[in-house]
């Protein structure tokens, strides 16, 4: 009687342990499955909106490159357009315009600028080693570091170089 | 359903066959790659943030740029992945998991057959087209002229410089030799639309190629490879690399006897898939660097 009372309380220790052991090894969502979910599939939202600039527009407006920096158009996409900056041959930044249409989010953290630059709001982002202008609500222009010699004064000179009044004319 | 980006990149070994054979190709581009895997790691070394938050939201507007097929990265990584015939053949896991080791080819040599010159050929030029559209894809065609494409694709580096490096001792060197450049040259100037088409290579990826019907894609694909012949030429010369230097440095991890150097090529294409593991880095840096620009 005994030995048959202390078999029943086992086997639900023994399934907890085995439950929690087996929750334990099971693979964490990665913190992306969200993001990969709302993405993928037939419903799936575009991720450049369907009347962002197209990104070849974009390249008029860009600075030359100067004083020892070669500047290398690198990307265009609908929306985007970017130059990297190489110095000696080593990148040290890169330029980019970007349309917000497709991500207003962009935009809308200008709120938080406390800065002008030619009248546009002006955001410098530590953390990405980068520096950016709003222009008429929605282009972004932006500066961003890739090598430490390439200050944060250094990205606002170049942005100041972008040619911003033209791009405020695109419609 | 195919991979998430994040997955793909999580998911890229530090070790193994490929990273090995790429390591050997230190000689030629020295300390220019870094096997950099895992997909935050990424962002980090690509913007220099170590803010939890911006991280996660550069990664997820980089997971829905991927995620959306009219913007050309899930081509471009198609591309990458079907040029390469790593593991089609052999078992290329098997091998890898020898890692630690020297591997020595003589146990494989019963299930490889050294290509011929024409496969060899076809391969070459192919891949290297296939670089050419998928670079298309991933960057579109940046700049207001030629002379700003060109200048887009001179600034290879990292990851990218070394597909090329890989592309051109891999698959140029050790199997068809130190003329490689002129002799492809000569077989694809006088190589028939049918000769091409019965390429498994070309078979896999003809749609992505330009020029309409076959003869028009054979046109593309000679002209690209002659476009690109000087700085193959000038890749090749100015480090002084021979099939013997190539060899040199894979023998310090692969047993390989002078009487089997014919193997060589044909036991790194079955065994190693160079161009889509640094194809998903070049994408994923690409990638990347667009998600931290627009946000």
């Amino acid at each position: 009687m005994i030995v048959s009372n202390w078999r029943k309380a086992l086997l639900p220790i023994l399934l907890s342990v085995v439950l929690l052991f087996s929750a334990c090894s099971s693979k964490e969502p990665s913190k992306y499955a969200q993001v990969q979910k709302d993405t993928t599939g037939r419903n799936a939202p575009v991720a450049v909106a369907k009347n962002a600039e197209a990104g070849g527009d974009f390249n008029k407006f860009f600075p030359e490159g100067s004083a020892g920096y070669a500047r290398v158009f690198s990307q265009e996409k609908k929306g985007f357009a970017e130059a990297k900056l190489n110095k000696g041959g080593k990148n040290v930044a890169v330029l980019s315009i970007s349309d917000t249409s497709s991500l207003p989010a962009a935009a809308k953290k200008y709120e938080k600028s406390i800065s002008k630059l030619n009248n546009y709001p002006l955001l410098d982002e530590p953390a990405l080693k980068s520096t950016g202008v709003l222009v008429n609500n929605r282009f972004q222009v932006k500066v961003a570091s890739r090598d430490p010699s390439f200050t944060a004064e250094d990205r606002q000179l170049w942005l100041q170089k972008f040619n911003l009044g033209g791009l405020s004319t695109l419609k | 359903m195919s991979k998430s980006i994040f997955e793909l990149v999580d998911e890229l070994p530090t070790g193994g066959l490929t990273v090995m054979s790429l390591n050997a190709l230190d000689f030629v581009i020295p300390g220019q790659w870094q096997n950099i895997v895992g997909f935050d790691n990424t962002i980090k070394l690509v913007t220099g943030t170590d803010d939890p938050d911006y991280i996660q939201a550069i990664g997820e507007r980089a997971v829905a740029l991927y995620n959306d097929k009219r913007e050309g990265y899930q081509t471009a990584m198609w591309l990458y992945n079907t040029v390469d015939s790593g593991s089609r053949l052999l078992g290329a896991a098997a091998i890898a998991n020898k890692v630690g080791q020297k591997f020595s080819m003589l146990g494989f040599l019963g299930n490889i057959t050294p290509k011929a010159e024409t496969a060899q050929t076809i391969d070459l030029s192919v891949k290297l087209v296939a670089e050419i559209v998928a670079f298309c894809q991933i960057n579109g065609i940046p700049g207001d002229s030629v002379g700003d494409f060109l200048a887009a694709l001179g600034d290879y580096g990292g990851e990218s410089l070394m597909r090329m490096a890989a592309l051109v001792c891999f698959d140029g060197l050790i199997p068809l030799g130190p003329d490689f450049i002129g002799m492809v040259m000569d077989k694809m100037g006088g190589m028939s639309p049918k000769e091409l088409e019965g390429n498994q290579t070309f078979k896999g990826i003809k749609d992505q190629i330009p020029g309409g019907d076959t003869g028009g894609k054979l046109g593309f694909i000679t002209e690209s490879f002659g476009s690109v012949s000087g700085w193959m030429s000038d890749f090749v010369s100015s480090r002084g690399l021979t099939p013997q230097t190539v060899v040199g440095n894979l023998r310090n991890f692969v047993e390989i006897t002078d009487d089997k150097l014919d193997y060589l090529g044909a036991f790194l294409d079955v065994s190693t898939n160079y161009y889509s593991h640094t194809g998903t880095q070049t994408l994923a840096r690409r990638l990347i660097e667009r998600a931290a620009a627009e946000m």
